[in-house]
């Protein structure tokens, strides 16, 4: 201690001189804007780069703990990777099972009281859509194209009393056949389901692919009742649509479900009654 | 102290050789300091007279940072030109050091104070050569003056 206050004894003219040296800089940017501008610019020029030195510094310290950050993250979105890529190989099969294109509509005219009710849609011919295909929305069956004009269709939908789909009940083989009766544009019919097959209320009922309008699988509603036939064959269940005819606004044309398949087929046939 | 910062604030202040290149004659007093003077001594009278100086010649700052860095370096400068077997009452003059010694002594001791000077009122290296070349001319013609003055008190005191 002796000998640190000896030195500072000895090399008091040192201080004395920085203090004097400070205190002219000081009265030098206090009293000259240009010189206190080009001090100040410089100094915050020097602190920036220093503050960028220790953020630097600092960031490399905290390294460790930003890696283990990553890795958790890393595995994380490597589960999600992988989970994604799963599902991605499940629709591309389901996609193969399924080779239909789908075109967008817009329903701009559509009856509900009718035994008949019919519905209009901004696409037709032009579009490639053609009698007989079948239209589906994101919840369902709707019905299917009757008449083309170049750029309209009309749709006979499933609550209309002619309407007739082929269905089943999801997770059995069982069919029956879908007709409407008038009334009611929530429910509708399903009749030929034989007794045998083991049917309750709340099971689903989806298109079974039998026809060459709709593929398996579409949804048309859910059982909300059923009933003994009158001969007592069969079952008669009452489903509730999956489709609300009443608010239908966004629907899709299946373009080309089986349409080569029936070509190719037909063209044969033609070639056997020429032969 | 006084007389020299009034004939520096009201002569020499005007004199712009080449039109940059002003003698700071203030120096003189400190290189004036015996070698006995204390250091604190020197750096508080050096600070003082390039305050004074600074406040009437509007250059605050400027004179105060050289004076003071002269005064620091004064017994340095002065202890390498000095003759050797002087003592600690020495003073630096022309006829104690001989011309050449004094002549350089007080050149460099100038040099200290201008470069500190000009340097500061430029405070930029945009113009370093016009700036270096002020520093020279400077130191020359405040050493000239120095010079000339030691010569006339000679002259009296030999009469």
């Amino acid at each position: 201690m002796r000998g640190l206050i000896e030195f500072f004894v000895a090399k008091k003219h040192w201080f004395v001189f920085i203090l004097l040296e400070a205190l002219s800089l000081c009265l030098l940017f206090r009293s000259h804007d240009y010189h206190g501008s080009a001090f100040f610019t410089t100094a915050n020029g020097l602190v920036g780069f220093v503050t960028d030195i220790v953020s630097s510094i600092d960031a490399y310290f905290g390294m460790p703990t930003r890696n283990h950050r990553l890795e958790a993250e890393n595995e994380i979105l490597r589960a999600e990777v992988i989970a994604l890529q799963q599902e991605l190989g499940a629709k591309k099969r389901s996609a193969r099972q399924k080779p239909f294109r789908a075109l967008g509509a817009e329903v701009i005219k559509s009856t509900l009281h009718k035994a008949t009710n019919l519905m209009t849609i901004n696409k037709g011919a032009k579009d490639g859509v053609k009698e007989e295909m079948g239209v589906v929305c994101s919840s369902g069956v709707v019905g299917v194209v009757s008449l083309t004009s170049e750029h309209y269709a009309i749709v006979i939908p499933l609550i209309n009393t002619k309407s007739m789909v082929s269905c089943r009940v999801v997770g059995s083989e069982y069919f029956g056949t879908m007709q409407w009766q008038r009334g009611n544009t929530e429910e509708t019919i399903v009749q030929g389901v034989p007794r045998h097959a083991e049917v309750s209320v709340g099971d689903r009922i989806e298109t079974n692919g039998y026809s060459d309008i709709f593929p398996s699988g579409i949804p048309i509603g859910e059982v909300i009742k059923v009933d003994d036939s009158s001969d007592g064959l069969a079952y008669v269940l009452t489903v509730r649509l999956s489709t609300d005819f009443s608010n239908l606004r966004d629907v899709s044309v299946i373009t080309n479900y089986r349409h080569m398949e029936r070509q190719v087929l037909e063209h044969k046939a033609d070639s056997l009654m020429n032969y | 102290m006084l007389l020299l910062v009034a004939i520096q604030l009201l002569i020499l202040d005007d004199i712009h050789l080449f039109g940059y290149a002003t003698p700071l004659l203030i120096g003189y007093m400190l290189i004036s300091f015996r070698r006995s003077s204390t250091r604190i001594s020197l750096l508080l009278w050096g600070g003082l007279t390039g305050f004074l100086f600074d406040w009437f010649s509007n250059t605050m700052g400027m004179g105060m940072a050289g004076m003071t860095l002269l005064a620091f370096v004064q017994p340095a400068i002065l202890d390498r030109f000095m003759p050797k077997d002087e003592t600690d009452k020495f003073r630096p003059t022309l006829k104690t050091m001989g011309l050449l010694n004094y002549v350089i002594y007080v050149f460099s001791s100038f040099s200290v104070l201008h470069f500190v000077f000009y340097f500061l009122e430029a405070f930029s290296l945009s113009d370093f050569w016009l700036t270096l070349a002020g520093i020279i001319v400077g130191s020359l013609l405040s050493t000239g003056l120095v010079v000339l003055i030691e010569l006339i008190a000679n002259e009296r005191k030999s009469e």
